[in-house]
């Protein structure tokens, strides 16, 4: 009998958590006038460990998951999360992809596209723009030094949950237990 | 001959694919599927609030019968104070019945208050929303005013089955027609400069020639009543500086939120009674 793939399941679960504990932080940082926006960080193990079509699936439901409970057209993360997505798998067999540091790299730059994209999406109904620039500047620091601090973190529990389901996140098949 | 396998297609073919199918689907269909993951994520949104109030709930188990009998009495007081307050409210609103009848006015809007726990706080540079703990499930509507003790909160922009979106006054999204305490004119207000680590401050244009305001001297800006969603008279802000537009018809300048805003923990839904006036 063929076994259910899951891996874009566990893909999708890890971000969500991620999300929901985001979304904690950002309700705590609130009366700073501080914000976190760290979605760069859900495409990383996606797109660099497991299989394309299950890391595909993964962040095309993420990016639907992200958009539902923000102010933007639907489908907006869809699409960027996508980009990246599409642009990891085309240099993916050139990556050194098991690596740490490199994961941390790849992090900060989807991050820091989705960050740009989408203040140049919605920076224009303040009223004032330029000062709402560098508002969105000092959130896009403080996301940054957050990815920097927890994609080592992230990414392992990702891992650990494909090693506790017994799943190979790239090949799909059951690990030895 | 077509690649059998996935990774050997260019990937951004796939996408292009994937976008281009998600482009042609129906609008309902997206809707659907916004409100569907919405809910999906919609528990545990709510769970950190619902934690909390258990925490508050076990922490005031640990204070002793003496303080209770304290808050107790505090509380009596309290009470006291504002049966006064609604008698004097009955009182002034049969005035305004009488008025309106007497005049032929047309009535004003009329709400029923739904009081609503903040579930999560989500203040960007891009947006300025709140979470509450209450939807469908209480009949709220898109479009009811929020407010609090300090005056206008936002305006409700999502109602789902148990939680709703409110767009607030800090938000850019967020545009009002206001009037300056003690004159009827309307002036356009707008939020959304949130400086971090800062209070929360808002745009007033159109404001005629003649008024002025100074940080020392500062002027309160209220809801006009105009447009029929918030009723008149609710405060947003205190203007602290007005200078003359780009076109010298008008003045425009900032005005200072409360600080309140960031740290709320519950607020007050205006339902209105008859959602068609909205």
């Amino acid at each position: 009998m063929r076994r259910y793939d899951s891996r874009w399941l566990l893909v999708v679960s890890a971000n969500l958590v991620l999300a929901w504990l985001t979304g904690l932080a950002n309700h705590y940082l609130a009366p700073l006038a501080l914000h976190l926006y760290i979605a760069g960080l859900c495409v990383v193990f996606a797109g660099l460990r497991v299989d394309p079509k299950q890391g595909l699936i993964a962040i095309l439901l993420t990016g639907l998951l992200l958009d539902a409970t923000i102010p933007v057209p639907f489908g907006t993360h869809l699409v960027l999360l996508g980009l990246i997505h599409a642009t990891l798998l085309y240099g993916r067999r050139r990556f050194p992809r098991e690596g740490s540091i490199f994961s941390i790299v790849v992090a900060q730059f989807a991050n820091l596209f989705l960050f740009i994209s989408l203040s140049f999406l919605l920076v224009g109904e303040n009223p004032r723009p330029g000062e709402a620039w560098l508002r969105i500047f000092f959130d896009l620091m403080v996301s940054q030094i957050v990815i920097l601090l927890i994609t080592p973190w992230f990414l392992a529990l990702q891992s650990r949950v494909f090693e506790k389901m017994h799943i190979h996140p790239e090949t799909g098949r059951a690990l030895a237990r | 001959m077509l690649p059998k396998r996935f990774d050997q297609v260019s990937p951004f073919v796939t996408l292009g694919i994937i976008l281009l199918t998600w482009l042609l689907l129906p609008f309902v269909f997206k809707t659907f599927t916004r409100a569907t993951f919405f809910e999906i994520q919609a528990p545990l949104t709510v769970a950190d609030s619902y934690a909390h109030d258990l925490q508050d709930f076990w922490s005031n188990r640990l204070h002793s019968k003496d303080e209770l009998l304290q808050a107790g009495r505090d509380l009596a007081g309290l009470v006291a104070k504002y049966d006064f307050s609604v008698q004097q409210n009955q009182q002034l609103e049969a005035d305004i019945l009488r008025l309106e009848n007497l005049l032929n006015l047309p009535p004003l809007p009329a709400f029923r208050l739904e009081a609503a726990r903040v579930a999560q706080r989500d203040f960007s540079g891009w947006w300025q929303r709140f979470t509450i703990r209450k939807g469908q499930n209480f009949g709220l509507t898109v479009g009811a005013p929020v407010v609090f003790s300090g005056g206008v909160v936002g305006r409700i922009t999502e109602v789902h089955r148990y939680t709703a979106v409110v767009d607030l006054v800090t938000s850019p999204t967020f545009r009002l027609a206001a009037s300056l305490a003690g004159d009827n004119r309307p002036v356009s207000y707008q939020g959304g400069l949130n400086d971090s680590f800062k209070a929360p401050r808002g745009t007033v244009e159109f404001v005629p020639l003649e008024f002025t305001a100074a940080r020392n001297a500062p002027r309160r800006l209220v809801t006009s009543g105009l447009g029929g969603i918030f009723p008149a008279g609710l405060s947003i802000g205190e203007i602290l500086n007005l200078e003359l537009s780009a076109d010298g018809l008008f003045k425009a300048g900032d005005v200072q939120l409360d600080e309140r805003i960031g740290t709320l923990t519950e607020v007050t839904v205006l339902v209105p009674l008859n959602p068609e006036e909205l």
